[in-house]
């Protein structure tokens, strides 16, 4: 055993992961060589500081909460209408009928899926959820720009479609910039304007069926909600609900295209 | 920070009022994935902290991770935390090699250390001349392949056959980096020291 093979064992024996033979080995080496013995000592000693002394990171409530939201989207779905190994997930129970099943499961969930009352609420939630975090995190955007040509591009690159955004200076809205979301089980563009000391957040995703438009107060902030173009739009700010209506409307005649 | 318990508490009863759907078909999946993978949902965020060196990557990351864990949940054999404790350590360095490129460069195991192995003196007398802080910085501070391992053993407590598996080298190669890891530790905190013993007498 070289000198360096033996210190490499050193540390394999301060971490328990030495078999007996060899353990016993290093043991008697630390019993005759009174060096080995310090050494070993040492690294007990620095093992032991690192356990108790380094920082052991723990991550804001939010983030537990937001994973845990995330898990029965998108990815169980198409887990499950994955052919192989979707009916095993089903159970036992269900497999001699499992295609009559699945079809009529299926069936079931697509017309649940389109007519749920709850889909809106869960979306307003979600939204004004980004919203607060945003604020009190004081991290409204990944990307700062004014330029709508920045934000834009920057959006698409991330994203797999490619959100209108408007520069809506002239009117008394300051874009400041852009981030992304998960909502609604997919990521979600999210446009960052401004007005005097108000932060109003555009979240912007696509939608097949476009909604009737909503105006809602949720804990003292409004919620405006339309769709055109095939995009879906969900404005939340603390703004003024009439301030926060204009911002709709500028929006909605940008994105019908000039 | 006070409002952040709050909304996590808002998003989890939401969760349980607006049951999706999909709970019905994927509810044995999605309950297995909660009682085996999410209790390791702090280590995952550890090592994802320890790994990008920054809060909000590491946010960006472990929920990356924790979706795509979902998604290969099928597939995990043996225990859940090293299998998990991969899959965030995969989507770290995807995520470094795609931001911030040079820290992620192709390491070599065979260099000859530059560090010496061990010797009694400097090391010894360093033993306990740093605080925390020195600690934590001269950890952060270990080039990523020998910080990984050094978080996983003395942090999360994975053996080396675990390590190997997060990592993705041979089991030798994990004693050697950790071996190495500890070394330049000891040899950071000793500078550290040192310089902080010269500020303090001049």
């Amino acid at each position: 055993m070289t000198y360096n093979e033996a210190a490499t064992l050193l540390h394999a024996y301060i971490d328990g992961q030495l078999d007996s033979a060899k353990a016993l080995e290093i043991e008697a080496q630390i019993a005759e060589n009174p060096s080995v013995r310090g050494a070993c000592e040492k690294l007990r000693q620095m093992s032991v500081a690192i356990r108790e002394e380094a920082d052991y990171y723990v991550a804001p409530d939010w983030l537990e909460a937001r994973v845990r939201a995330a898990i029965p989207a998108g990815p169980a779905w198409r887990a499950w209408l994955k052919p192989a190994g979707s009916f095993l997930a089903i159970g036992d129970w269900l497999r001699p009928a499992a295609s009559y099943a699945a079809v009529a499961f299926v069936t079931w969930v697509v017309a649940l899926g389109a007519m749920r009352p709850g889909e809106d609420e869960h979306i307003t939630q979600d939204v004004l959820a980004s919203h607060v975090r945003a604020t009190l995190s004081t991290r409204f955007y990944d990307v700062a720009s004014s330029d709508q040509h920045t934000v834009k591009p920057w959006l698409s690159a991330r994203l797999a479609f490619s959100p209108p955004v408007a520069d809506l200076s002239k009117s008394g809205f300051e874009l400041v910039g852009g981030r992304l979301d998960y909502i609604g089980a997919q990521p979600v563009a999210v446009l960052v304007y401004k007005r005097r000391q108000h932060v109003i957040d555009v979240f912007v995703w696509p939608v097949e069926a476009p909604k009737a438009e909503q105006t809602l107060t949720r804990d003292g902030f409004n919620i405006e909600h339309f769709a055109k173009s095939g995009m879906g739009y969900w404005l939340v700010s603390d703004l003024s609900r009439n301030e926060l209506n204009d911002l709709a409307q500028l929006i909605g005649e940008y994105s019908a295209g000039p | 920070m006070t409002g952040i318990p709050m909304l996590a508490s808002q998003s989890l009863q939401l969760q349980e009022a607006h049951p999706e759907p999909s709970h019905l078909l994927s509810g044995g999946r999605k309950r297995r994935f909660e009682q085996q993978v999410l209790p390791h949902f702090a280590a995952a965020y550890n090592l994802a902290r320890w790994l990008t060196r920054n809060d909000h990557d590491a946010q960006d990351v472990v929920q990356e991770a924790f979706l795509r864990a979902y998604r290969f949940f099928d597939g995990l054999r043996g225990e859940a935390k090293p299998w998990l404790l991969a899959i965030v350590r995969n989507a770290c360095f995807t995520w470094m090699q795609a931001n911030r490129p040079v820290e992620v460069v192709a390491f070599d195991d065979g260099i000859v250390d530059t560090v010496p192995a061990d010797d009694d003196g400097p090391e010894a007398q360093a033993a306990r001349s740093f605080d925390r802080r020195m600690l934590n910085e001269a950890i952060a501070g270990l080039p990523l392949p020998f910080r990984e391992v050094l978080i996983l053993r003395e942090l999360e407590d994975l053996s080396y056959k675990e390590i190997a598996r997060v990592a993705d080298v041979p089991i030798g190669t994990v004693m050697s980096r950790l071996a190495r890891a500890r070394r330049l530790l000891a040899a950071s905190l000793r500078d550290a020291s040192n310089i902080s013993g010269t500020q303090e007498r001049t």
